[in-house]
């Protein structure tokens, strides 16, 4: 963990920890949201699947606060160096997080129809798929906090297996449907939450590239594993 | 994984070797292994940079640090005081200038300085500009008419003058008298123009303009500015140099050590965390 010296003006430094505290609380509260999310499916509960639903505004408020006070902090203390980057790397982050919120909404959303339809094992899949998304989430949040670069490039290297338990799922559904055309609803409903959990992987390593970038000040470059195969043409022939 | 724990290559050298990492530019003035005594105190130490031709050059940093001195060494300010010495090499042009036989007029002809405060002569405005024309070259009337006007346009003040030129120059705004001095300084024909602290005394608006002729002169001259404003060294240069006591820390391109300065000390300083 990097920890710079403090700010000559004292409340520049507190600006800049509300800035972090700030984006922490969002995304928590985004994790929060598609964990509940995966509840509500397990549970198929309807009105608690909208509550899920309703809830994104408040990560929608914390991101117009979080641009608010970005564009305060460009015009009232002109930050430079490690400052700029973290500045800039904040409006980036929190729109990664307010994707994420609205990705769990779109999981909770989806589980209103799904649980007028009957129950499908394959469902149970989903908890882990958004388990290995929200601890993606949190352990990249924890690397943001701690600008721990190295932690947030492990994140970034670790969504291939988000990527690839997706691909599983997917195979899995396409098996269900070509079974029995009554599993056609469902499933369908199943491969767009997963299909939204597997994109919130890819934000949190978008949020992992602004953390690097935070620390070492130029892009994370490195080619990175993909193994969400399910774009692939000869994806059926596999 | 490709740039994993990588340094940036070549930069841990870049304050010894005075050369800023994918400079491309031609160098106008070089400094090596310079050292400057005030007394018993060192105020630069084995200074060495190349200042590159037809560039705005910044330097930077706090009070103290030797960033007024080396300007003025660049132009042999000191020499007014016969104990100061400074050693080493400052090569423009192939001629080391430290070198007592580099006459102070010929310098002075090649290296034109402005300073903080405006200082007009009191004289008319034409006057101050034709002054240090004549004590170096002789020029008909109309030759000196001209050249005049040429260092007032040059200088974005003839507009503004052209209809006054005989009057005192003590009646110009300060931002104005500033600029009489930069055509003062480039009346001259100088190749190197050091601008020390060139607008700390200057309102805003003045600033800007004094800003935007400094983007323009660097198509003709070489410029040095000493400032104390870091976004004006932001907004002004090619390439900008932070010293602290007596050093050269490090020396880059302006985007680079406003983005991600190599050294810790450059961005405690322009982070404003030093002290």
């Amino acid at each position: 963990m990097n920890t710079p010296r403090e700010h000559i003006i004292k409340s520049y430094d507190d600006e800049l920890t509300r800035l972090t505290g700030e984006i922490v609380r969002m995304g928590e509260l985004a994790v929060t949201q598609l964990e509940s999310a995966i509840d509500v499916v397990e549970r198929r509960d309807e009105r608690a699947a909208q509550r899920v639903v309703d809830n994104d505004e408040a990560i929608d408020a914390l991101e117009q606060e979080i641009s608010h006070d970005v564009v305060r902090l460009l015009a009232l203390r002109a930050p430079i160096a490690g400052d700029l980057r973290n500045v800039f790397a904040a409006l980036r982050i929190a729109a990664d997080i307010e994707r994420i919120g609205d990705y769990a909404a779109n999981v909770a959303k989806r589980s209103i129809p799904l649980s007028m339809v009957a129950p499908i094992s394959a469902a149970a899949k989903l908890g882990y798929l958004a388990e290995l998304a929200a601890s993606e989430v949190r352990t990249v949040l924890t690397a943001y906090r701690d600008r721990d670069a190295e932690a947030a490039y492990q994140v970034w290297k670790d969504d291939a297996d988000l990527d690839e338990a997706y691909t599983g799922l997917f195979r899995e559904l396409l098996t269900y449907m070509m079974e029995d055309p009554r599993n056609i609803t469902p499933c369908t409903h199943l491969l767009f939450m997963a299909k939204n959990i597997e994109r919130i992987g890819d934000h949190a390593t978008n949020i992992a590239e602004n953390v690097w970038f935070v620390v070492h000040g130029e892009p994370l470059v490195a080619p990175r594993a993909k193994r969400d195969l399910t774009a692939s043409p000869d994806f059926d022939r596999k | 994984m490709t740039n994993m724990n990588e340094a940036a290559p070549s930069f841990a050298a870049t304050a010894q070797t005075g050369k800023p990492d994918n400079s491309q530019f031609p160098t106008k003035m070089t400094v090596r292994d310079l050292n400057f005594h005030y007394g018993d105190f060192h105020a630069l130490k084995n200074i060495a940079m190349d200042i590159p031709e037809k560039k705005v050059t910044a330097i930077i940093g706090p009070s103290g640090c030797g960033k007024s001195t080396l300007l003025r060494i660049f132009n042999r300010i000191y020499a007014i005081y016969p104990k100061l010495v400074a050693t080493g090499e400052i090569v423009l042009d192939g001629e080391n200038i430290l070198d007592a036989k580099y006459s102070l007029n010929r310098l002075r002809s090649k290296v034109g300085m402005v300073f903080q405060k405006p200082v007009p002569f009191p004289m008319t405005i034409f006057e101050n500009v034709a002054y240090g024309i004549r004590h170096h070259e002789k020029l008909s009337r109309a030759d000196m008419e001209s050249r005049v006007e040429q260092a007032l346009r040059s200088a974005a003040l003839w507009d503004e003058v052209k209809d006054k030129l005989k009057q005192s120059a003590l009646g110009l705004s300060g931002g104005q008298q500033q600029r009489l001095c930069i055509a003062r300084g480039i009346a001259l024909k100088p190749e190197v123009l050091l601008l020390d602290e060139p607008t700390s005394a200057l309102d805003p608006i003045a600033t800007s303009r004094i800003e935007q002729l400094v983007e323009e002169l660097k198509n003709d001259y070489t410029i040095v500015i000493v400032t104390h404003n870091m976004q004006q060294a932001a907004r002004c240069s090619d390439l900008t140099a932070f010293m602290y006591m007596g050093e050269l820390v490090e020396f880059d391109r302006t985007e680079k050590i406003f983005t991600k300065p190599n050294k810790k000390q450059t961005e405690d300083y322009i982070t404003g965390r030093f002290g």
